[in-house]
């Protein structure tokens, strides 16, 4: 036993040593109660905002595209909703066991296999959906309602498919939607002050813009704003509940000027030749008709296809993909005529009265290098007139021969040539206008006499368009009036302009159309053959694109052996005369006759167009 | 004050202070963790009867005399410690960790008992002994405490290791350790770090630590609790989102939210006054402890009412600390307001032997 003493001592040690330790915790407390302070009262707003943050989740709501209409309200592309079997691939553990099952049940195809297969691992790697069975029947949804708890990762929504009403008419014209990259995406949300990528989807493709044609020049406007639905969400991600939607702004409707009635007879007088046809409304300056063919569905590619299906697309020789229209270059060949006699009028080269013998050929001065016309023998005596009517080569040689090349070249950049005309076309070439520089810094050789001569008859380096072709013969019918082109009437961009041609009067152009009209109606014209097709009074000028250079018919004859080899059949028409309302330019790959393979389709779409 | 009520022929023992501050934070507990359950009323419930049971065995805790803890805390001691060797053996794993033995009815942490235990057997072994504490004893005393650390640390459970470790030393610091020893083995605790970390500290232990130290150095996720603890009691602000409305707790963002992190709970719905409200009660448990303490009739009782309220505020320290992002993540229940039977009942009991400990008086008083 300790004594009194030592006991008062302890005791007061041990109230000492006791109120160190609770000091030490009161300071850890009072340091405890200050960080607390520090978070709830000093950072509340960042950590309020956190809070927020974890909570709430904003998911994007889809908006529908715009409607595509042709200029009489008739329906070309549109938004069809079916019934869809739609999966969430990262919720499936193996695709094989899936399919397996899901098979028993609903019918799959070997393309739909593919296509599912294949788009599988991306979309489980993004977590988005995977519409794997389109446009279900009553009897399939019936069939898998009834088994859906076996397949927890699928289920059956009403999704939108974009459908183009004439999918082969109007693939370049209207042009396909598909799907997005990362980066597209990104871009597109961002112009919408967007940063989620989650999204409720009213599409089965899910996202999607345009990529070619009209789809893609408005597709800003065609897209739509998307909506917003904002959803409180606990730690695992799962929805709880809705607490605010922004509706999507769908997409505007596209009015344009396309013409189905007139497209289709297009489209069937190509007659799946490779080629294409262009016609544009001439006081407006509207693309009423748009073909390049051979076509592909624009549905298969809208709404997925199997890579089996579209690698067979791209390997088609006949190049479906490719829009003749705006970014095939061909040699205007004689149908640049009109413009040469127009400049030989103006720079007061020659007048309507010159004349001058045509042999059949001409030999240029410089190096006695002979150019030949397309007739042996010649024309005779020739006069502009004649020379349209009945192509003399010789005359536009000489006329040629005799001027400025940067005067000349001035004068075809009026007609659109060498730039682009139109505004709301899918990356349209701008063909080849050569100058005496490009050629230097081209090929490395310079500008010979020559090489005026053979732009005098269209062919050489200029190369243009089908849809520059439809222009340049919209300006010729329209008096040098001359308006950038579109799909739709209405565009703030237009502007109509007299082209900047003096010298060039009413009567000029009157005698000009005069002789166009001639190149049909005469009895030597050399589209006289399209005389008994026509109803209405057309003018018109054919051009054949020499491809390979022959010196006689019997040569000719060798290498057209190979279709390949064949030259190219051109006519640019406008119509009814004398006051022109359509404008037309048909270009047919080695269809070897301008006025009689080529004028037949320029004059069916013109009758049609004027028909109505 | 202490009562000792007079009954006919026997007597109760209660301190109405003690009793009502901890019934009130019982019972703000319960109402606390149905929040935090999300509503559960059977957590609640079950919570409930723990809470009647615990406040039962509170009182009848506090009614034998101080002497009677004395005699048979050597007993009590080896009864805890069977306890956990019965553990290793027959306790129930749950992820990954050994420290429950099933009763049926009733899962024990037994590591809750021990670590009242301990501290009463030192107050029992200590309290004769001349200042300062010899090294003889000191080493004796040292030696069960490291002993029993290692029994808690190896199931694992490093927190509770650690309050047991630090109730032993309490004891010990306060019957008297010599301050010679104290600095001395200060000095080697210090130069032996190196050594604890790389041989006692399990990888994500010390990958705690080190995200604690350096947040943004974190490839386990390990500060996902800190982080989202942080957030609900920040967003929490001066008043709190109000009862059941806290986001944090309700939409499962925050982890553990029945158990450790019950205080992010609190300061998310109740916000900044409620958290000051809260612990003033546990302030005022403490500081009725500290009275008592310097009232109590022996250097026994000193010593148990002493190192029980310790533990008492150790444990409150690190959960606090846990939450608010000061100490690492130990796992540790709030005591009286966190979900779990054993921690609950072992504070109660700690308590009713302190009542006890503060309302015996002997008659005769030298």
């Amino acid at each position: 036993m300790i004594d009194i003493d030592e006991r008062y001592v302890e005791k007061k040690s041990f109230f000492n040593r006791l109120l160190v330790v609770y000091i030490f915790f009161g300071i850890a407390f009072s340091f405890f109660l200050h960080k607390t302070y520090s978070l709830q009262i000093s950072e509340y707003t960042n950590y309020e905002s956190a809070s927020i943050k974890n909570k709430t989740k904003e998911v994007l709501v889809q908006p529908v595209r715009g409607v595509i209409y042709d200029r009489n309200g008739n329906i070309i592309v549109k938004n069809v909703p079916t019934y869809d079997l739609i999966l969430k691939p990262s919720k499936v553990i193996s695709i094989e066991n899936f399919l397996n099952n899901i098979s028993e049940i609903i019918d799959f195809n070997e393309s739909e296999f593919d296509y599912i297969k294949e788009n599988f691992a991306a979309k489980a790697s993004l977590n988005r959906e995977l519409v794997i069975k389109k446009d279900l029947s009553m009897e399939e949804i019936a069939k898998f309602e009834v088994r859906s708890f076996r397949f927890p990762s699928a289920f059956i929504d009403v999704r939108y498919s974009r459908i183009n009403n004439y999918p082969h008419l109007f693939s370049h014209a209207v042009g396909y939607v598909s799907g997005v990259n990362n980066e597209e995406i990104e871009e597109i949300l961002r112009n919408q002050d967007l940063a989620q990528i989650e999204t409720i989807f009213k599409y089965s493709n899910g996202f999607q813009m345009g990529k070619t044609g009209l789809e893609n020049t408005y597709d800003d406007s065609l897209r739509g704003k998307f909506g917003k639905k904002v959803y409180q969400v606990d730690a695992r991600g799962r929805l709880l509940k809705e607490e605010e939607y922004i509706k999507p702004i769908n997409g505007e409707d596209l009015f344009t000027s396309l013409d189905i009635g007139a497209q289709k007879i297009a489209y069937n007088q190509m007659n799946n030749r490779r080629g294409a046809v262009v016609a544009i409304e001439i006081d407006t300056g509207a693309i009423v008709s748009y073909v390049s063919t051979p076509s592909f569905s624009t549905n298969a590619i809208s709404n997925g296809i199997s890579s089996k299906e579209f690698n067979s697309l791209i390997k088609d020789i006949n190049k479906p993909f490719f829009d003749r229209a705006s970014q095939g270059r061909y040699s205007p060949a004689s149908t640049i005529k009109p413009a040469i006699g127009l400049f030989g009028i103006e720079k007061n080269i020659i007048d309507w009265n010159f004349s001058m013998k045509d042999p059949g050929f001409f030999v240029l001065p410089e190096d006695q290098r002979v150019y030949r016309g397309w007739r042996e023998g010649g024309h005779g005596n020739v006069n502009l007139n004649k020379a349209i009517i009945v192509s003399s080569n010789t005359f536009f040689f000489s006329l040629a021969y005799k001027s400025d090349i940067n005067e000349l070249i001035n004068h075809l950049s009026n007609f659109g040539f060498g730039k682009n005309v139109c505004i709301d076309c899918f990356n349209p070439d701008n063909g080849l206008l050569p100058t005496p520089e490009w050629k230097m810094n081209n090929l490395n050789f310079g500008w010979f006499k020559g090489d005026t001569v053979n732009l005098g008859v269209g062919q050489g380096y200029l190369s243009a368009t089908p849809l520059q072709l439809a222009y340049y013969s919209m300006i010729l019918a329209n008096y040098g009036i001359s308006q950038n082109l579109s799909f739709v009437h209405e565009n703030k961009e237009k502007k109509k302009h007299k082209i900047n041609i003096e010298n060039i009067n009413d009567q000029d152009w009157n005698k000009l159309h005069a002789s166009m009209i001639g190149v049909i109606d005469s009895p030597i014209g050399t589209a006289k053959r399209l005389q008994k097709l026509k109803k209405f009074k057309v003018a018109a000028k054919s051009g054949t694109v020499e491809l390979v250079s022959t010196d006689t018919k019997e040569d000719y004859k060798i290498i057209r052996e190979n279709e390949g080899n064949r030259d190219h059949a051109i006519i640019i028409a406008f119509g009814p005369m004398p006051n022109p309302k359509y404008a037309v330019s048909v270009v047919i790959e080695n269809g070897e006759s301008g006025g009689s393979v080529a004028g037949p389709v320029a004059i069916a779409v013109l009758n049609d167009l004027l028909e109505k | 004050m202490k009562k000792k009520l007079e009954f006919k022929n026997f007597s109760i023992y209660f301190d109405q202070y003690l009793f009502i501050s901890i019934a009130l934070l019982s019972v703000l507990g319960l109402f606390f963790l149905y929040s935090a359950s999300q509503g559960d009323s059977n957590t609640v419930i079950k919570q409930s009867i723990f809470v009647g049971f615990g406040l039962l065995l509170m009182f009848i805790l506090s009614q034998p005399d101080p002497d009677f803890y004395k005699i048979f805390s050597s007993l009590f001691l080896f009864i805890a410690i069977v306890l956990m060797f019965a553990t290793m053996i027959f306790g129930r794993e749950i992820n990954g960790a050994k420290r429950w033995l099933d009763f049926g009815f009733f899962t024990l942490q037994t590591s809750e008992i021990i670590k009242i235990a301990l501290p009463i057997f030192l107050a029992s072994y200590l309290y004769n002994k001349p200042l300062p504490i010899s090294l003889k004893h000191t080493f004796i005393t040292l030696t069960l405490i490291c002993f029993i650390f290692y029994l808690v640390y190896s199931q694992p459970d490093l927190g509770t290791g650690l309050v047991v470790f630090m109730a032993g030393v309490y004891i010990l610091f306060l019957a008297g350790l010599s301050w010679k020893f104290i600095f001395t083995s200060f000095g080697l605790i210090i130069l032996s770090m190196p050594f604890l970390w790389s041989n006692f500290l399990e990888p994500f232990q010390r990958q705690r630590i080190l995200t604690f130290i350096n947040p943004s150095n974190d490839p386990y996720g390990s500060s996902w609790n800190i982080t989202q603890s942080k957030i609900a009691i920040g967003s929490g602000g001066m008043n709190g989102k109000g009862y059941l409305d806290g986001s944090q707790a309700n939409l499962n963002f925050l982890p553990e939210a029945e158990t450790d992190f019950i205080f992010a709970v609190i300061a998310e719905e109740f916000g900044f006054i409620g958290i000051c409200i809260l612990l003033s009660f546990f302030f005022f448990i403490l500081l009725r402890c500290i009275y008592l303490a310097f009232n109590a009739r022996d250097r026994f009782c000193r010593l148990t009412i002493g190192g029980l309220s310790l533990v008492f505020a150790s444990t409150l320290f690190i959960n606090i600390g846990m939450v608010v992002g000061i100490m690492p993540v130990v796992g540790m229940p709030m005591p009286f307001i966190s979900k779990g039977g054993s921690s609950l009942l072992s504070f109660y009991m700690a308590f009713g032997i302190i009542i006890s400990m503060a309302t015996h008086k002997k008659l005769m008083q030298k």
